[in-house]
């Protein structure tokens, strides 16, 4: 009995089916993801928008209050008064007043006058890792200083730079992220979890149910193999993964304004190796767990927290702690996200992703064999 | 008859051949060393009470799951070594219901057609024969969920032998179907049979087992009796079965269960069923009845029933 494509088409006809006749796992598929983009893209950008601020003018000058006057009108801040010195911050910062500082040192209207670079500091406090709305701030702090010409004086803290969005011509550029907006440099990541958490949670669920049901055990008898039920269950959450990377995209150039940089291609060649990944990981899951509860349950640990936590799409993976870095390579998300940002945002092609794209191939392999051998397994 | 079958070979002619079947699930043994042998083109009844080690049995002949020791030969192949080699020429039907309720009849056909890889004439042909065998003419596009137990369990055994199987595996296939719909079943069943086709069936209802060439009996694990209905019938024929019939089948039932002469008492139907030594008359058994205050007790003898059968075989399987 050789792999026959008749078989796999059957698998693959009624997969769809399936699918046809249960709305709510297309509207799961389909719809959630754009209501998560949504959802995140917006809740995200509201956040920055309302970090609490205070400024230090050293400078009190008309170029340094127009240029705070900046910040106030920016959106992304709400200034909530003034101190006198850069000591004062830590008193701010400890009583949870303001989660930000801009200094203005003095100097700063004659830089501007003679056209050098005027420099400015920018305080982000980074005592309180855990909230949320302060880490996502803190990542997008983090992206907007790569890059800038404009120097943070205080090596312990993070600078952020917002000239631009006042009437400074100060020659400012960010690289990857140039009008500042979280949800350029959020978007990519977003649709690698929204893409993990789909793949994995649905074909979790695919072969218990089978097994429930009894229609494992018909097909078990029948002469369908192993490998060609996988298939034939992977190939249309495949293409439905891909539809979501593309929904997620475009949607993303349109209504966010992300730009892609790379070829569509690498993105295309690496997103079917990581969809390919997290099904796999989806069919470990669902090969060995006994209960549809129990596969929800490991789905949800195995997708959600690692997308979320470890995959650096909002949290920057080099302020967590060493274990939690080691742990985050075993997951497929955090080497997509690297790419899929290299490709959106900085134009990388394949040489420069190879690394990251490696390192999925390998884990998709590995991870689908895993899934064939523990199907067979449970079947003893 | 199992006896003679234990440690010889399995026989390659047979349709099924068992030898030492076991499986063990943790320490618990379902299935405890069993041989038979099924002929080509026999009907096979597969009798027992629940958790007797049916299904088990039916699961590592169709290769579903492997034995802990034994042999087994499906149409000539050892199903233990090489599970595939018969797979395109059996068909099974689970206890379960085990079609896709939500696609329609023919959906589910034509996943069965592409699994077992039919050829577009092939499953043309068979997919027009199974729906009128299974009366489903018309209804190819109705959701499988919406079909009533009857048509679903005609339409699985359809997509049991879309493929046209040489033998056929079937697990309590009539349960929870009423009388009508038994009977329209089991004349498909003849049907195949007439085909040539061997029927392996599992059942609780002791009609159905008579409608079988041979029987063989599970209790807990093992055979306990096999061979035709009409062998094991007689094989009770040193004792004597009295239907008795009182106004309170209930508390007939406690009085005969301690009576003397009496080996074993049940219910059957409205009436009671008494084993009884041979030496007991239907008389003499009324006249104590009346005695103990059955004012109308009728007592009458009646030929063994399979059932009586069974449930005689279990006592004396619960007393050694
Ligand atoms: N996978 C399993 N793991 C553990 N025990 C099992 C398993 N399958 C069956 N058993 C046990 O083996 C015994 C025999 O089960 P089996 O299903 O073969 O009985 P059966 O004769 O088909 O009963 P029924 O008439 O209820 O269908 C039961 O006690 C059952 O609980
Ligand atoms: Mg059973």
């Amino acid at each position: 009995m050789n792999a026959s494509l008749t078989r796999i088409g059957a698998i693959v006809v009624k997969e769809f089916k399936h699918l046809i006749r249960d709305p709510r796992i297309l509207l799961a598929v389909l719809v959630t993801p754009i209501m998560q983009l949504l959802l995140f893209a917006y809740a995200i950008s509201f956040d920055v928008r309302d970090l609490s601020t205070v400024v230090v003018d050293q400078d009190q000058t008309p170029a340094s209050r127009t240029y705070l006057q900046s910040y106030t009108s920016s959106g992304f801040f709400k200034v909530v008064g003034s101190v006198d010195s850069v000591d004062a911050i830590d008193a701010v910062f400890q009583s949870s007043r303001a989660r930000v500082a801009v200094v203005v040192p003095a100097g700063f209207q004659e830089a501007v006058d003679r056209g050098d670079k005027a420099q400015v500091a920018v305080y982000v406090d980074g005592g309180d890792p855990n909230s949320a709305r302060i880490g996502q701030g803190y990542a997008v702090a983090l992206n907007q200083v790569a890059g800038q010409k404009i120097t943070a004086t205080w090596a312990a803290r993070q600078g952020l730079d917002l000239s631009q969005a006042g009437r400074l011509d100060v020659r400012v550029r960010t690289w990857y992220n140039p009008d500042r907006s979280s949800s350029i440099f959020l978007i990519p990541g977003l649709v690698v979890v929204i893409i993990m958490i789909v793949t994995v949670q649905q074909t979790a669920v695919t072969l218990v149910r089978e097994r429930a049901l009894g229609t494992q055990e018909q097909m078990t008898i029948s002469p369908l193999r192993k490998v060609e039920l996988m298939v034939g269950k992977l190939l249309p959450w495949t293409i439905l993964a891909f539809v979501d990377v593309v929904l997620i995209t475009l949607m993303g150039l349109t209504m966010f304004e992300v730009p892609l940089r790379g070829s569509v291609l690498v993105l295309a060649v690496s997103a079917a190796l990581f969809i390919f990944a997290s099904l796999g990981l989806g069919l470990i899951v669902s090969a060995i767990s006994p209960t549809l509860e129990t596969a929800n349950l490991i789905a949800m640990m195995l997708a959600f927290l690692p997308a979320f936590l470890l995959s650096g799409f909002a949290f920057p993976l080099d302020s967590i702690p060493l274990p939690l870095q080691w742990l985050s390579y075993l997951f497929p998300a955090r080497h997509m996200v690297d790419i899929s940002r290299a490709v959106f945002l900085k134009g990388a092609g394949f040489a420069e992703v190879s690394g990251p794209l490696g390192m999925l191939a390998v884990y998709a392999v590995v991870v689908l064999a895993l899934a064939t051998v523990l199907y067979g397994k449970r079947a003893r | 008859m199992s006896e003679a079958l234990t440690g010889s070979p399995v026989n390659p002619d047979a349709a099924v051949s068992v030898r030492g079947l076991r499986k063990v699930f943790g320490k618990f043994a379902a299935v405890d060393g069993i041989d038979f042998d099924v002929r080509r083109g026999e009907v096979f009844g597969f009798l027992g009470p629940n958790g007797s080690g049916k299904t088990t049995t039916i699961r590592m002949l169709t290769s579903s799951i492997t034995p802990t020791s034994g042999t087994i030969s499906v149409l000539g192949e050892d199903a233990v070594k090489h599970p595939d080699r018969a797979k395109l020429r059996l068909g099974y039907m689970s206890q379960k219901f085990s079609l896709f309720e939500d696609l329609t009849v023919d959906e589910n056909l034509r996943f069965y057609g592409g699994v077992y890889d039919l050829t577009a004439e092939q499953f043309a042909e068979r997919r027009a024969y199974v729906l009128r065998m299974a009366g489903l003419e018309g209804r190819e596009s109705e959701l499988t969920r919406n079909l009533s137990v009857g048509w679903r369990q005609r339409l699985a055994l359809g997509t049991a032998t879309l493929h046209s199987p040489e033998i056929v595996f079937l697990d309590e296939p009539t349960s929870g179907v009423d009388p009508t719909a038994r009977r329209r079943f089991w004349d498909l069943l003849y049907d195949l049979a007439s085909n040539g086709v061997t029927l392996f069936v599992t059942t609780h209802y002791m009609d159905e087992a008579a409608n079988c060439s041979r029987l063989a009996f599970m209790y807990r694990g093992r055979i306990i009796a096999d061979g035709p209905p009409r062998e094991i019938r007689e094989s009770l024929l040193t004792e004597r079965i009295l239907d008795v019939s009182t106004g309170d089948a209930d508390r007939s039932l406690t009085w005969l269960e301690s009576a003397d002469g009496v080996h074993e008492a049940y219910l059957s139907g409205a009436s009671v069923h008494a084993v009884v030594e041979a030496g007991l008359s239907p008389e003499t058994l009324t006249a104590r009845l009346v005695a103990a205050g059955f004012a109308d007790a009728r007592v009458v003898p009646v030929d063994p029933t399979l059932e009586d059968v069974f449930v005689n075989l279990v006592s004396q399987q619960r007393g050694a």
